[in-house]
């Protein structure tokens, strides 16, 4: 995945023919973070504890609707995504960008806590968890090119 | 000499004791984020950029100390404000929650 032009509103990657595949196959596993996974709070010394985290848990659901309404247009778009004779062309503007890394670290986080939430290197993989490895570190390497991306365009504040 | 039958008053300061519950308004609310071995330092720091829009350094400082103590208090807020902080974090997968500042 390579930035290959940048413009005020847009930037434009090209990924390899396999590259894209793998783009596409790793996406198509969203959402993946467990539904009311994330608490509210700790220590559950807040009032209204169990309304507030069941507002949470609603917001978050509609968020990764929203996400995943996103993604399939985005994928449909061939303004956005489209196939060229040695790859694939991706064109993301900045909210785009921010919603596909939100939606590559669920991917990521989503995969790893279906490993077992492991605390170091994952010692063995077999046929089970190999997927959800490769899901892993597929989605973190997509992530570090668009925040690579983001960076080289002077970006942030 | 027999007692009154009046009680008697003695004037002072008198000391109220009653807690006062805290306003969702009132600014008491920690968010916190805390560590996980999955979220990249370079992922951490671009969030807490675009949801607080803290310049580089400011982000990186509560990212390291994340990374090295586990967790770091981002922000101290009113109770919907604190909410929406952790919602806009949680949007990313980042592990944050919000405390009561005791």
């Amino acid at each position: 995945m390579k930035l290959i032009r940048r413009s005020d509103a847009k930037l434009l990657f090209h990924l390899g023919q396999r590259e894209g595949n793998l783009l596409v196959q790793v996406l198509k596993r969203y959402p993946c973070v467990p539904p009311a996974h994330q608490p509210l709070n700790k220590s559950g010394l807040l009032a209204n504890q169990q309304e507030n985290q069941r507002l949470l848990d609603e917001a978050l659901a509609e968020q990764r609707a929203d996400c995943k309404k996103q993604l399939q247009a985005l994928l449909a778009d061939p303004r956005r995504f489209h196939k060229v004779d040695i790859g694939f062309r991706l064109s993301l503007s900045q909210p785009d960008i921010e919603w596909l890394l939100q939606v590559l670290n669920d991917i990521r986080v989503g995969s790893w806590i279906t490993l077992g939430s492991p605390e170091g290197k994952l010692e063995h993989l077999n046929a089970t968890t190999a997927p959800d490895f490769w899901a892993m570190e597929l989605a973190g390497a997509f992530q570090m090119e668009l925040l690579q991306a983001l960076e080289e365009g002077g970006t942030y504040p | 000499m027999a007692a009154t039958a009046t009680p008697e008053v003695v004037p002072g300061i008198v000391h109220e004791t009653e807690d006062k519950p805290k306003s969702g308004l009132e600014p008491g609310y920690l968010v916190i984020c805390w560590n996980d071995p999955v979220n990249f330092m370079q992922y951490v720091t671009h969030v807490f950029q675009v949801v607080f829009g803290w310049p580089r350094k400011k982000a990186e400082f509560h990212m390291l100390q994340v990374h090295e103590q586990g967790k770091s208090v981002l922000t101290r807020e009113s109770m919907e404000k604190a909410e929406h902080y952790v919602h806009q974090l949680q949007k990313y997968s980042l592990h944050a929650t919000m405390e009561r500042d005791e």
